[in-house]
């Protein structure tokens, strides 16, 4: 078992890549699952029939099934009815189905925290149920949920190494590819756990960091 | 319906998918707890050096992808001489992660047990280990009773990746299910049978969430500090 340096340097800048795919699919997944997030809580807030319970339905659905499965659905079981994606939005659909369902409960959890007095002021001001949440309830929730929105980000970031099983060349992709391609499985395995270490602790630190900014008003000073 | 006729057609394969995935989450909760009540406990001690290297454990192996350290573990486990099988390649694994995530459990459930239950023992003059086994441990065990039934769910939830390095669990057993078909009978039941695995998993840990949910509610009453959250997929 030897550390060959020389066969590393030769492949980076296929791993060069594959973080940017690593880093295109997660930036891509985690805009569209904010926005899924915040339309999903809103939904649930304002208890439309029908739509509220699927939101509900659909969050539990998610948490409670894996998500390499719910990627094997989509990949192989939607093709399979006639409904075809690339690969690489076949992963970010996954991604942000995923994280989405996430985001729709941090949102909700930020919703729920807003002082029932301002949900009343607007009403007396006669401020319509979305007008509520478009000037009033999610800007406050957004604030207060930011955190656990962030984690969920995170989170996303590490999932999205899930998407080298369907096959989207991604940084555990072409590491993967490697190890079966060349039996070089150290070099690899070690970029691996200190390429996911360094973006996971650098984005982690940055959330603890405006956490910290965010809640400093709310400080005994 | 084609779907269902496939299923009962290949039901001895789902069923040992099925006793594979529960197995492997078993092993897997096991020796979970064992490294979760160990790391959980140092990372309550005074020692600092004790806490750091505790917490370090945590870190590493929350931040790491799971499927990362799996195939570390699988494809590592050879250029260190000794080749490991799919499954216990697997369950060290998911171990790993596991014992992260159950010594982060451990630890909030120690915290809240009230301090005074501590002093009230140091008073007593019990000794260190007398006042974990007979006062903390004990409290602690009602505490993280809801947490660590979610963390069943996800475990059970986790054990679908030991599909990639080749372990007959339920996914699998789908997956073999719509290769047989599509070579010997010429058609693609993807949707259905994926659809029939995500409903088993989905059946499975929503009664896991809702006894885990029951569980706080049941339980939330008499504790000083907040019992630890449960843990979130999105957390882990």
């Amino acid at each position: 078992m030897d550390f060959d340096l020389d066969y590393l340097t030769r492949q980076l800048p296929a791993l060069w890549q594959g973080m940017r795919l690593t880093v295109e699919a997660s930036s891509l997944a985690m805009l569209l699952s904010f926005a899924v997030g915040l339309l999903g809580a809103s939904l649930r807030m304002m208890r439309m029939p029908v739509l509220s319970p699927l939101v509900a339905a659909y969050v539990e659905f998610i948490r409670n099934t894996p998500i390499l499965v719910q990627l094997f659905f989509l990949f192989f079981g939607l093709p399979a009815i006639g409904l075809t994606l690339s690969l690489f939005w076949t992963g970010v659909l996954a991604l942000t189905l995923w994280a989405g369902a996430f985001q729709v409960e941090n949102v909700r959890g930020g919703l729920a925290a807003v002082a029932p007095g301002l949900r009343e002021a607007a009403s007396a001001l006669g401020l319509t149920r979305v007008q509520y949440l478009r000037l009033v309830g999610l800007p406050l929730a957004i604030r207060t949920g930011l955190p656990s929105m962030l984690n969920t980000a995170v989170s996303l970031v590490k999932n999205s190494a899930y998407l080298s099983a369907i096959g989207v060349q991604e940084l555990s992709g072409v590491a993967f590819d490697r190890i079966a391609n060349d039996f070089r499985a150290f070099e690899m395995l070690a970029v691996l756990l200190v390429g996911y270490l360094a973006v996971v602790l650098t984005l982690s630190a940055a959330v603890r960091a405006l956490d910290h900014r965010l809640s400093a008003p709310f400080r005994a000073a | 319906m084609q779907t269902l006729a496939l299923v009962r057609e290949n039901m001895p394969l789902l069923l040992i998918g099925l006793r594979a995935t529960l197995l492997l989450a078993l092993v897997t909760l096991l020796v979970s707890t064992i490294i979760g009540i160990v790391l959980g406990t140092l990372a309550t001690l005074r020692p600092p050096l004790v806490r750091i290297l505790a917490a370090f454990y945590v870190e590493v192996f929350r931040d790491i992808p799971l499927i990362v350290t799996i195939f570390t573990i699988f494809f590592g486990a050879p250029l260190l001489g000794m080749p490991l099988e799919p499954f216990p390649a697997t369950a060290i694994g998911l171990s790993l992660w596991g014992g992260a995530n159950g010594a982060e459990i451990v630890r909030g459930g120690i915290r809240s047990v009230s301090k005074g239950q501590r002093e009230a023992a140091t008073a007593l003059g019990l000794r260190l280990w007398q006042t974990y086994l007979l006062v903390l441990w004990p409290q602690a065990l009602r505490a993280v009773l809801p947490a660590y039934t979610g963390l069943l769910a996800l475990i059970i939830q986790s054990t679908s990746l030991g599909a990639l390095v080749g372990v007959t669990e339920f996914l699998k057993a789908g997956g073999l299910i719509i290769e047989r078909s599509t070579v010997m009978l010429g058609i693609n039941p993807a949707f259905g049978i994926y659809s029939v695995v995500l409903l088993t998993y989905f059946a499975i840990c929503s009664i896991l969430t809702a006894l885990s949910r029951r569980l706080e509610r049941r339980l939330a009453v008499g504790h000083d500090r907040r019992a630890p959250a449960m843990p979130d997929a999105s957390a882990v």
